[in-house]
């Protein structure tokens, strides 16, 4: 692996040069304190520097609404709509959302392979970079290091004025050619310590559901809980989806579409005829929470919950993912608090 | 390594377009349910299992999953019973033959009919959970010699609410159907037994040893007909639950039809009941 040492102040020209190959998709500033990914169109545009973006990469991939076809109300037709890779470099991508796509890959791969999701993620490239734990980033109890660079192209690690940059795949080679970076090979950082922080290795996390089934964090938790599924909304990994029709003002054309939806909504495990099967909020913060650390991990061996701390800092109740789980943990006198 | 090289080939065909069927047939069969025969392009067999289910949409109005409620042994078309509980089925009660329906599907595990075979086969319908067990009464009718006993119950809010009434009436004349048959509200004209569908199974002579049975009804009759079933003696291994979700997707990726970790589209509708004993969810 090479590393060379890429200057901040070189970074619109370096976005530049990453233009000049394929469509570059980076953070942008939104307001004052919030931050997105989006298309750059002009390099100095680019914002390394931010805490989490509101919505993951996950939008490119899995689009809130995503049209899978059209038909006509007259011939009683359709076809099926056309799907585009990404084909994108996403430039500034935190490690945990970089391991989120992985789990997302995981989820429209097993099973029946879905074309949809599958089609969008080719050719996408991941340059990641570094972050500094805040107060609500825990990705360290799920094993995702701030400079964890698994899954990438590229990596810049935050040093002074500066970016180490490392090259980690031939993709990665072939976007730096070309853009003259002195090398650089002193190592590199690590980048700060985590606030948060589940009492357990991850590994014990499922055991720990496993026992707490029927614990009294749910109804408590439910109890704060307005069910309004910003939790689902902003989570990386969540994939849930509705489909609807939506017809045209001329009733003649219209669209099948699907959106974004969340466990967490009442509707959400509603049959014809009116029954819920997950009526209580308490049940369905278990379904939630159960989602990120038991069901599919029990499968893949690993947590589902990439410790981004979106849920948690967006909850308009102040419900901690990691509240919960460290509940669970110390009601079972479980907590081994180590040093992550 | 780049996440990109553990992706698999992409799937040339999306798994949301429907093929278009042709409906064939449309009966009504009581003031909420409508029977509907549908023909697959070129008569195709749909190749389902019975306790399968598809997904059936109308452009404009939306999809939905229906149980498949003829037995695959019927060829050329399958059959479907519908109640009106929505605005899709609502739409489809004024469909006329000839129109065409979006199908997907055949989706989800049905009845392993291999584990019935050569066993007395025990059914046990609630209301409208008589249209998927449809599917098997009628398997085994087809290919009576590779099953023992059939018996089924049967129970229904009255008399008015029964369906399929012609085939129950070739079913409780026929020599080789024990046909126990149950209403909530009895009235002047029901002649039969009234009660809940529990009250139909402790006086059911089983061979334990050999009864296989699958139950399917509305989610309040599982906890009590599993009761009355152990209290007979029937053993877990021997019982086989088809289950209500919904299977919004069908092909387990949306979610809806999950059961603590298990989709109910891929795994289900039809259970073995020793399998939803770790679901806690499920009864």
């Amino acid at each position: 692996m090479v590393q060379f040492y890429l200057d901040a102040e070189r970074l619109p020209a370096f976005t530049a040069h990453l233009m000049t190959q394929k469509t570059v998709i980076a953070p942008h500033a939104k307001g004052q304190k919030s931050f997105t990914f989006e298309t750059v169109t002009e390099p100095d545009q680019v914002v390394l520097d931010y805490p989490r973006v509101m919505q993951s990469i996950r939008k490119f991939f899995l689009p809130p609404r995503e049209e899978l076809l059209t038909f006509d109300l007259t011939e009683n037709s359709y076809e099926v709509t056309d799907v585009e890779p990404v084909n994108a470099i996403f430039l500034g991508v935190h490690s945990y959302d970089v391991a989120a796509v992985g789990r997302l890959d995981y989820n429209f791969s097993v099973g029946s392979p879905e074309r949809n999701y599958l089609t969008r993620r080719q050719g996408a490239v991941f340059i990641g970079v570094s972050f500094v734990p805040d107060a609500y980033h825990f990705s360290g109890s799920v094993n995702i290091r701030p400079e964890d660079a698994t899954g990438c192209d590229i990596f810049l690690t935050k040093l002074f004025d500066g970016y180490v940059l490392e090259v980690h795949t031939e993709v990665g080679e072939e976007l730096v050619e070309g853009f003259d970076m002195p090398a650089h090979d002193a190592g590199r950082p690590t980048t700060g310590h985590f606030q948060q922080h589940i009492d357990v290795p991850q590994t014990k996390l499922s055991e720990i559901m496993e026992q707490s089934y029927d614990n009294a964090v749910w109804e408590e938790t439910a109890e704060q809980c307005v069910g309004c599924g910003t939790c689902n909304l902003v989570c990386p990994t969540c994939y849930c989806f509705n489909v609807d029709e939506a017809v045209d003002v001329t009733v003649t054309k219209g669209h099948r579409e699907r959106h974004w939806d969340g466990c967490m909504l009442r509707k959400f495990s509603e049959v014809a005829g009116g029954e819920v099967f997950r009526e209580s909020l308490a049940s369905r913060q278990r379904h939630r929470i159960f989602r990120k650390f038991k069901y599919i991990s029990d499968t893949t061996g690993q947590p589902w919950c990439v410790g981004c701390g979106r849920c948690t800092a967006a909850c308009p109740a102040h419900i901690s993912i990691v509240g919960i789980v460290n509940r669970l943990i110390s009601d079972h006198g479980q907590a081994v608090v180590a040093p992550i | 390594m780049n996440l990109n090289e553990l992706l698999p080939s992409i799937e040339p065909q999306s798994l949301y377009a429907p093929v278009m069927a042709e409906i064939k047939e449309i009966k009504r069969l009581t003031s909420m349910e409508v029977f509907y025969r549908i023909e697959m392009p070129g008569g195709e067999d749909l190749g389902h299992q019975p306790g399968q289910f598809v997904e059936v949409s109308i452009f404009g109005v939306g999809e939905a999953p229906f149980s498949i409620s003829s037995s695959p042994t019927l060829k050329g078309s399958f059959e479907l019973g519908v109640r009106k509980a929505g605005m899709l089925t609502d739409v489809m009660t004024r469909l006329q033959p000839g129109t065409k329906l979006g199908i997907r599907g055949p989706f989800g595990t049905g009845v392993d009919v291999e584990k019935f075979k050569g066993k007395d086969v025990l059914i046990i319908a609630g209301g409208i959970g008589l249209v998927p067990m449809r599917s098997m009464i009628n398997y085994v009718l087809d290919r009576r010699e590779e099953f023992g006993r059939l018996i089924i119950c049967y129970g229904s809010k009255s008399q008015k609410d029964l369906l399929f009434t012609d085939e129950i009436a070739k079913w409780e004349a026929d020599p080789k159907v024990e046909f126990h048959v149950t209403v909530d509200q009895g009235g002047e004209s029901w002649k039969g037994n009234v009660g809940v569908i529990t009250t139909l199974i402790p006086s059911l002579n089983l061979d334990l040893t050999n009864t296989a049975c699958c139950v399917c009804g509305p989610p309040i009759m599982y906890r009590f007909v599993l009761m009355a079933l152990k209290s007979k003696g029937v053993s877990d291994e021997s019982i086989y639950m088809s289950l209500e979700r919904r299977m919004k997707c069908g092909v387990g990726k949306c979610g809806h039809c999950q059961i603590n970790s298990s989709y109910v589209c891929q795994d289900g509708p039809v259970y073995h009941y020793p399998n939803l004993k770790n679901l806690q969810e499920a009864l």
